[in-house]
């Protein structure tokens, strides 16, 4: 076969095989990130992130894993305890129900507040929300999933 | 861009690289490919034309090498930036715009002339300028976009600014484009509404992430049917009434489409409810029945469709030569530069550089690849999912996603009419086509996703007092009580800021 022909071929060929190779080490990444995300220990809902805590219990910046149910107060037996004097034992409870988080007041003596507003009954919430119990206000944050492709 | 460096402390503070190993490499080997890719092309345009000098050498080395080398300097300002941003969005795009300019060289250079000064640009050096452009601004707004307040806060105000957009593109649109089209090509309405699309996205990522959680909660029962709330089927409607009146006023089809599709994929993933899918199709069908009765345009374009060879010099004439490339190129293609035999001095598709790169690419690459060109855009849109996955919060998870369902959805758009999947439709298929408009979007949108993956750069702004909301909120605890639960829903209302 004349030998620029071929030339035209392999250089043809390389060209696809280069586009592939480019698309195979991407999927390789991106099988790498699935993994690290699997090995990850259980799979959290959400997260609260303490915005203002002037008694410092739990401290500011603090970012806390959220199971499906978390009753907030002052009581050591709740799933976050706040150390705040205006904060009663058992003051509210996040709950994830299906698809979105609801936040309940539990008859505290000075109220839960959701971005500013007070909570009556059950207060759909969303991700990025602030509530405040006493002087300490809280974010919702989305789960944190895998850290990928960085 | 050493030169540029001493510069960049005092805007942006104290540089602290961080190297991007995976994008490195990965920019690696989009280097090699686009080099063998050009000199694949100029090995082509020597099998036509022998005599020349022997030995291999790429087909244009100074548009390759401006190229690379301004992939390049986006890549090292991205490391010298020190964010913890995606290192595979770079890459697929680079690869895309690679592709799109070895494309354009390829095509006849008389396809688009433009003078500028003493200099006349082709085909190639024109979609050079304007790669440089887009991933410029991708790069800029990689770097500088460290807070989204700018969207976040004011997403009635771009809304208003998209809409100004359309009202002026209908009053004014044919000096503007005159102006702006004097490249003399493909849909000339397909200039604002490439804009448009971002800023759908933005104030979708808004309204959404705002009333995501009454979204979610709320139905409104109609017998069996669980059905998503009335009022909050206003923004619906009124986002079906903007695509028909693109479809009516403007004839841009793919624009409609594209934003509808859009808005279904962004609702249903602010929600997970298929009610509103359902909804949305139907009113598109009912839409798209209408359509075809009342608009010529639509109905050519179905016709076409169904049966593009009854008018195969006419009308189906772009479409039919467009199946017949993809049939040329089967498996591995003619080879870069070997295709597209010209009918009398002409391309066989006449808009082959704006709405049907794909079956140019689709002869000469074959269906391999053709595969390989729609696992980028895969990749793309994987990504930008990735990065909605792991936001801090709705709006940006939103404004991600959305951004990589725009690439993706017009892709899939474009590829699928020059197919004939589906019904033709005008817009370009992205980081590939001509175009300088889609381009600098697409940088755009790029640049945003770039920026949005970087978590916790700052955290997100504390969201208003929601009154309104509050007020909707008391309403939904009432309802769940048995005696009011049929309580008349209030009236649908624009919601107010």
């Amino acid at each position: 076969m004349d030998p620029f022909l071929l030339t035209v071929w392999v250089v043809r060929l390389l060209f696809l095989g280069l586009l592939y190779l480019f698309l195979f080490r991407i999927a390789r990444a991106l099988v790498g990130d699935l993994r690290a995300a699997a090995r990850e220990p259980g799979a959290e809902l959400g997260r609260l992130v303490v915005v203002a805590s002037p008694a410092g219990e739990p401290e500011e910046g603090t970012s806390l894993a959220l199971d499906a149910i978390a009753t907030l107060g002052r009581d050591v037996n709740n799933a976050i305890v706040i150390e705040d004097q205006f904060v009663s034992a058992e003051h509210a409870i996040l709950t994830f129900r299906g698809r979105a988080w609801y936040l309940e007041d539990l008859g505290s003596t000075n109220g839960t507040f959701v971005n500013g507003a007070p909570v009556e009954g059950v207060a759909p919430l969303g991700f990025g929300d602030v509530i405040q119990l006493g002087q300490v206000r809280l974010r919702l944050e989305r789960p944190r999933a895998a850290r990928s492709g960085r | 861009m050493t030169a540029a460096a001493p510069s960049l402390p005092a805007i942006l503070g104290p540089i602290r690289p961080r190297p991007r190993g995976r994008e490195t490499r990965l920019l690696v080997i989009v280097a090699v490919t686009i080099l063998v890719g050009s000199v694949s092309l100029e090995l082509a345009r020597r099998v036509t034309d022998p005599g020349e000098s022997q030995g291999l050498s790429p087909a244009n080395p100074l548009h390759l090498a401006i190229y690379l080398g301004l992939i390049g300097m986006a890549h090292v300002v991205l490391i010298l930036s020190g964010r913890r941003m995606d290192q595979i969005l770079l890459p697929a795009t680079a690869m895309l715009g690679g592709i799109s300019l070895l494309l354009m060289e390829r095509l006849p250079q008389t396809q688009v002339v433009q003078s500028v000064g003493p200099w006349t640009l082709g085909l190639g050096d024109i979609q050079l300028a304007w790669l440089i452009l887009s991933f410029s601004l991708a790069t800029i707004l990689a770097v500088t976009v460290r807070s989204d307040r700018w969207l976040r806060l004011y997403k009635y105000t771009w809304a208003a600014a998209g809409v100004g957009l359309l009202v002026a593109t209908y009053f004014l649109g044919d000096d503007i484009n005159g102006q702006r089209l004097s490249l003399s090509l493909g849909p000339i309405s397909g200039q604002p509404a490439e804009l448009l699309k971002v800023i759908l996205v933005v104030f979708l990522a808004g309204y959404l992430s705002e009333y995501r959680p009454l979204l979610v909660e709320e139905s409104t029962k109609v017998g069996p049917i669980s059905l998503p709330p009335l009022p909050f089927l206003a923004p619906m409607v009124a986002m079906w009434a903007i695509a028909l009146g693109l479809v009516v006023v403007q004839r841009d089809l793919g624009a409609a489409l594209l934003f509808f599709t859009v808005f279904l994929c962004l609702l249903y993933a602010a929600t997970g409810r298929v009610g509103y899918v359902v909804v949305g199709v139907v009113l598109f069908l009912a839409g798209s029945f209408v359509m075809y009765h009342l608009v010529a345009t639509v109905q050519t374009r179905v016709d076409i469709w169904l049966d593009p060879f009854k008018s195969a010099s006419g009308d189906g004439y772009q479409i039919v030569q467009s199946l017949y490339a993809f049939a040329r190129g089967g498996l591995l293609g003619t080879g870069l530069g070997a295709g597209l035999p010209t009918v009398g001095g002409n391309l066989p598709i006449p808009a082959v550089h704006t709405d049907f790169p794909l079956a140019a690419l689709g002869e000469e690459l074959g269906l391999v690849g053709v595969m390989a060109i729609l696992g980028l855009f895969l990749v793309v849109v994987e990504r930008g999912l990735r990065i909605a996955a792991s936001a801090a919060d709705e709006f940006r998870a939103l404004l991600a996603a959305g951004l990589a369902l725009v690439i993706g959805t017009q892709a899939l758009i474009i590829a699928a009419g020059n197919l004939k999947l589906i019904p033709l439709t005008g817009i370009t298929l992205p980081f590939v086509s001509y175009g300088g408009s889609s381009l600098l979007v697409n940088g755009i949108i790029v640049g945003l996703l770039l920026a949005l993956s970087d978590r916790g750069v700052e955290p997100p702004p504390p969201p208003r007092p929601r009154s309104r909301l509050a007020r909707l909120t008391g309403r939904v605890t009432r309802l769940e009580t048995p005696d009011r639960a049929r309580a008349p829903l209030p009236p649908a209302r624009e919601p107010g800021r």
